[in-house]
């Protein structure tokens, strides 16, 4: 269908359109109007990423004299995939509508184990390993010496997009990651390095969150993006902890001791190369006097991942004469290294911030602050230099280096941490350097400095004002969708009592009667009435455990196909399984459905999801164990009958007594004025919400999510879960115990398994034909049905 | 509501916590039904009667069908001989007391009725029906074309035990079926009140099997929906629906009753070879083949193999010829000429008038058509005969009478009609 946004026409791809979808729309289009940056909110499943990408096109094709670019940051490539397939529907609709001026060009952009078409290249398991064994074949050097020894192997498909040098062009169109394959089998050009290539004329561009937010990618990917681009974070809620994440480095004793084997190789390198061709290291050297910019005269093959710290940070100076020779810049390596192990044998938690620790690091190992900032630079110029390819097996000193660099460049907003041991298992001596960054701002800025719109998104959002804080920025436009229905297809309830119960468990009955002699009704009551949560003082109480086991028990005998359940942490998940294995609960649950469980392992767990999918499918029924925080919880989705219910064991609250975490929100409260506490709930409530989200993705879906905890009851918790499910948790469903919550599940479940009528009915119109659209463009948004 | 009803249940906990379990079966039956939530109040303030409208929901529901049938073309062939097995599902979950008595008491119930409907709307067609139990399906009795016989065998077996298997059901009519004749039907009406399936093998397998074999999967579930009956339907172009209380279950299995529409592979014509047995001499004893027991009197005699048969319509079993009797033929042909559905009237004041010309009475049953408060009540029109009917009489004009009653007195001798006027 094709409608008017104000002074837009926008091409949307289908018959129908959702009133939040046109809300959605409106808003975005003001935020680009302004120029400014935009935090939006709307449930999933009611095509956020369609109307994002219908309008942003749209936009385009209406203001032809200044042509917008949109960088689309997906999480997941999954969720890349999906959304260049999307892109490809609303491009040949728009095609088909206008012809040819309406086309673009649209690449997903991938790591090269993603996009590679050697298979040779392609043996190699991960992804360091395939980018070593690339670098392998198309180092510059490498092809230098080839023209001399045939016996060197070289990658074809390198060679000829090498060749076609300029002409190597992609024709408009949308590609997905399998398309550039295919078109780069058939061309005979690499299509990693093509797609790289292609990034400067792209009208789209579909990649990861790290490609604009780690320095150490986005300086080399993204560094010609134009300021007039559209750059969108699709599924944002955790932003702030990939922020966090591109600038923070840990270094453990396997690190050290890996460096140290590095550097001996870099060593030896060395000498080869003062005995063959000493004139090189000489070369080097002269440049780095003269403060030549580092990379400037290397290829695009050679190119590595530039330095870790944010651009604007970065000084452009020539490289401290210290370690301006490699020989001695490897002994300046070799002092920090001894230096951090042996701050890495203490026996105590420290916490130090990095002003401390450079001026330590100064007088005990006379390593000065600018050394540490180029310590980065300095080594890829070093192994460069020595043309060492397998950069696989230089990780831990480029780590280190990493390190290194960061702490010599940034003062505030970072903590250094030293633990001995993991502090859920002392005995074990595990000890762990952190440079953690708290400050998530610091990564996003030169993002929102730099791009004209910045647009965050994602299906939860609340509380909506506190992203701005965390991310210091000003949007323009913020806001929350709700989602119109034509029936009530989800159903929050808050499970804050175990089972109300008539008769006596003859299994108890000589524990109460040992204990309470008479008063025997009375025990029973209390012990089944009792509040459940996974509150430090409670979750080990067996009574709650054993609540939420007949909760669960009760619940697979009425919910058909899948239930997925969502535990604290692992820990808490093996104990209570393992006391529902002895209390042979987990035998009953058996009876009616599998079980399958996540596991730290990732194999472990694809496995045990597949499997979890087949029972699902041929009826069998199945439940899921998993965490929230983990994969499962983050990525993989429980829709239609794969979940018809999820089950939020207790709020996932962060671990508390974790060190980073403490220093976290030290820091938060003290430069954003953020109270602890606040900031504790709206992460576990995002993570709740995020969990139970899992089992809707899309309106003709239904599902059930129960919130076990009495915790959730309460209004400050409550109040931070999203719109979308708020509105659907009505107030007889915030205090149920168990017998209650299996009635609601009861009724809820037959009334959904009704047919129904998809567009809504003249009250709560959900789908818009054009004509509703014009109509409402008349008399204005605000009539809009709900 | 169910504010309403959280409330009252919050209520209960606080005040009879000691005497909880006291509450007998005849209280937890009006606590349950809740049937003070249906009672309305009229404009006066007074009690309406127990509102119906649900009722008028069912008669909605029914008229819809006939409109989308009569939509798809004036003519649909139907399959007029089926061959049903009715498939119930015994096993623990159908212990389950949510409906009163018991799931598996409510089924039993309707499954009766439907099949004393069934075979007064499809004469030439024959039942069976199958249990499952302990994850296990039985063959409770083969196909027949007697009521009782099912009924019986029915009543006899009612406890339920141990796991379903939708497998298992599947394959054991898969195989009872095959033998089945070609211009034959083949359907399963599966009432599934469990919600999970322990099957030996691939369902998936069983369930190409069935689609192949074209037997026509229809289930109706108990609980909630799930996804294997969702797809077994879908794959065979059976129903699949769930029933919200007994009252939907029995409207839902009467939806089965009528013949549905012929799968496009056996629409092609077809003759078949019947034989209409004699009704034995009275008096005269025989060994029916059917039950290998002495009679004497009442049954059928085979016209060509003089074999004695107790129940019409049959399967000869010693020479396999369809018997039948000619009522039979009859009275399924109306399936095949349905009266067009009637028009409704919409309640506008513009027509009051016509309709007052009228007389404002039902042409069926002659009552008023005015509801309460003489305002004018709902009533529909025929197409051809343009006569006002109530819904009562809309009901039954379509579902058993076959016969418009206006239609049918307009082709009466001119004088007739005269004088009536």
């Amino acid at each position: 269908m094709i409608f008017k946004i104000e002074d837009v026409t926008v091409y949307f791809p289908y018959d129908n359109i959702y009133p939040e979808q046109y809300e959605y729309m409106i808003e975005l289009k003001r935020a680009l109007d302004a120029k400014g940056h935009c935090l939006l909110e709307m449930p999933t499943g009611t095509g956020k990423t369609i109307a994002l990408l219908s309008l942003i096109t749209s936009y385009r094709l209406s203001r032809p004299d200044s042509p917008i670019k949109l960088v689309y940051c997906t999480r997941t490539v999954h969720e890349m995939e999906k959304t260049l397939a999307e892109l490809k529907v609303l491009h040949d609709y728009q095609v088909r509508h206008l012809g040819t001026q309406a086309k673009i060009l649209a690449i997903g952009l991938s790591s090269r184990k993603n996009l590679c078409v050697n298979t040779k290249v392609l043996a190699a398991e991960n992804r360091d390993s395939v980018d070593a064994a690339c670098r392998k074949r198309t180092a510059s050097w490498v092809r230098a010496l080839s023209t001399e020894n045939p016996n060197i192997e070289l990658c074809d498909y390198f060679e000829n997009y090498e060749k076609a040098a300029e002409n190597a062009l992609l024709p408009p169109g949308v590609y997905t990651l399998e398309d550039l394959r295919a078109f780069g089998k058939n061309c005979g050009w690499c299509p990693y390095f093509l797609a790289r290539h292609m990034v400067q004329f792209a009208n789209v561009i579909v990649y990861s969150y790290q490609y604009l937010l780690d320095p150490k990618v986005a300086g080399i990917i993204s560094k010609e993006l134009q300021k007039e681009s559209v750059v969108v974070f699709d599924e944002a809620h955790n932003i702030d902890n990939v922020c966090i994440e591109a600038l923070s480095v840990s270094v453990r004793r396997v690190t050290l001791e890996g460096a140290n084997r590095n550097l001996n190789k870099i060593r030896q390198e060395i000498d080869r190369f003062k005995a063959t061709d000493a004139g090189r290291l000489r070369a080097e050297y002269n440049r780095l006097v003269e403060g030549l910019a580092l990379r400037g005269d290397l290829s695009g093959s050679d190119q590595w991942l530039a330095n870790p710290a944010l651009p604007h940070d970065i000084l452009k100076e020539a490289v401290p004469g210290n370690i301006r020779r490699a020989e001695h810049f490897v002994h300046v390596l070799r002092r920090l290294l001894q230096y951090l192990g042996v701050r890495l044998d203490t026996e105590n938690v420290e916490k130090e911030s990095p002003v401390s620790f450079v001026s330590s690091l100064n007088s005990q190992a006379g390593i000065e602050q600018k050394t540490l900032k180029f310590c980065y630079d300095r080594l890829q110029s070093l192994m460069l230099t020595l043309e060492i390819t397998d950069t696989d097996e230089f990780l831990p000193i480029q780590t280190v280096c990493d390190f290194a660099t960061l702490v010599g460049t940034y003062a505030r907003g970072f903590s250094i941490i030293i633990e001995p041991y993991d502090e859920r298992m002392p005995h074990i001596p595990d000890p762990i350097l952190q440079l953690s960054c708290h400050d998530a701002s610091l990564a996003i800025k030169p993002v929102f400095d730099r791009f004209q719109s910045v647009v965050i998104t994602s299906g939860t959002l609340s509380p909506i004002d506190l992203y701005p804080r965390l991310l210091s920025f000003t949007p323009v436009v913020s806001r929350s969708f709700k989602m119109s229905m034509t029936r009530d297809c989800i159903c929050p309830m808050v499970l804050t009592r175990g089972r109300y119960v008539y008769k006596t468990n003859p299994d108890h009955l000589p524990y109460c009667l040992v204990l309470y002699g008479f008063t025997l009704w009375v025990v029973f009551f209390f012990s089944d009435q009792l509040p459940v949560s996974t509150k430090f003082d409670m979750r080990s109480d067996p009574g709650v455990v054993r609540n939420y086991g007949k909760l669960l028990v009760e619940m697979v005998s009425i919910v058909p196909d899948g239930v997925v359940c969502f535990f604290v942490s692992y820990s808490y998940m093996d104990g209570i399984i393992a006391t529902w294995n002895e209390t042979g609960i987990l035998k009953e649950i058996m009876q009616q459905k599998l079980v399958f469980i996540e596991t730290q392992d990732v194999v472990e767990t694809t496995l045990a999801l597949d499997n979890y999918r087949r029972a699902c499918d041929c009826g069998r029924g199945a439940v899921f164990f998993s965490v929230a925080r983990g994969k499962v919880a983050e990525g993989i989705d429980f829709d239609r009958h794969y979940g018809r219910l999820v089950v939020m064991y207790g709020v996932p609250f962060q671990y508390t007594l974790s060190k980073i975490l403490l220093a976290r929100l030290e820091y938060l409260r003290d430069t954003f004025q953020i109270k602890e506490g606040d900031f504790l709930t709206f992460d576990a409530l995002r993570q709740a919400a995020q969990c139970v989200g899992r089992v809707i993705r899309s309106k003709a879906d239904y599902g059930m999510m129960i919130f076990a905890d009495k915790r959730y009851s309460r209004h400050d918790k409550r109040s931070k879960l999203p719109g979308w499910i708020l509105s659907h948790l009505r107030d007889a469903h915030l205090n149920l115990s168990t017998d209650m919550a299996i009635h609601i599940a009861r009724e809820f479940l037959r009334k959904m398994a009704q047919p129904y009528d998809k567009a809504g009915t003249m009250g709560r119109k959900t789908l818009l034909t054009q004509e509703d659209l014009e109509k409402m463009a008349e008399t204005g948004v605000q009539d809009m049905a709900y | 509501m169910s504010n309403q009803r959280k409330r009252l249940s919050g209520e209960r906990e606080d005040e009879d916590d000691e005497d909880a379990e006291g509450i007998g079966e005849w209280e937890r039956a009006y606590v349950d039904d809740r049937s003070w939530e249906e009672l309305q109040e009229d404009e006066s303030g007074l009690l309406r009667p127990i509102d119906n409208s649900a009722i008028y929901h069912a008669q909605y529901r029914r008229r819809l069908r006939m409109l989308s049938a009569a939509a798809a073309g004036t003519r649909i062939q139907k399959g007029l001989i089926r061959y049903l097995y009715i498939v119930i599902d015994f096993s623990r979950a159908a212990a389950e007391t949510d409906f009163r008595p018991s799931r598996i008491a409510v089924m039993a119930k309707h499954v009766e009725a439907f099949i004393r409907e069934f075979f007064d709307q499809n004469p030439l067609s024959q039942v069976g029906l199958v249990s499952i139990k302990n994850g296990v399906a039985h063959t409770l009795t083969d196909l027949g074309g007697s009521p009782e016989t099912h009924i019986k065998e029915l009543m006899g077996k009612l406890e339920a035990l141990g796991d379903s298997s939708l497998q298992n059901a599947l394959e054991l009519v898969n195989e009872h079926l095959s033998q089945v004749p070609s211009y034959g039907h083949r359907e399963v009406l599966i009432l599934y009140s469990a919600l999970c399936t322990c099957d030996p093998g691939d369902i998936m397998d069983t369930i190409q099997k069935c689609k192949k074999s074209k037997l026509r999967c229809s289930v109706i579930g108990l609980s909630a929906e799930m996804f294997i009956c969702k797809h077994l339907c879908q794959e065979t172009g059976g129903l699949y629906s769930v029933a919200v209380d007994e009252v939907h279950l029995k409207d839902l299995l009467l939806e089965h009753a009528p013949p549905p529409p012929a799968i496009a592979e056996f629409a092609i014509s077809n003759l078949i070879k019947m034989g209409f047995p004699q009704r034995a001499a009275e008096g005269s004893m025989a060994i029916c083949s059917c039950h290998k027991e002495v009679k004497i009197g009442a049954g059928y005699m085979c016209p060509r193999c003089k074999a004695r048969v107790c129940d019409l319509p049959t399967e000869c079993t010693i020479c396999g010829l369809t018997l039948v009797s000619s009522p039979h033929l009859a009275r399924s042909y109306h399936h095949l000429f349905p009266i067009a559905p009637f028009d409704e009237v919409p309640a506008l004041s513009s027509l009051n008038d016509s309709r007052k010309d009228l007389g404002k009475s039902c042409f069926g049953c002659q009552q008023s058509l005015n509801g309460a408060g003489n305002k004018p009540g709902p009533c529909v029109t025929c197409r051809k005969c343009k006569h006002y009917f109530c819904l009562d009489c809309d009901i039954y004009i379509h579902e058993s009478l076959h016969n418009c009653p206006g239609c049918e007195s307009i082709h009466r001798p001119k004088s007739v009609s005269l004088m009536e006027e």
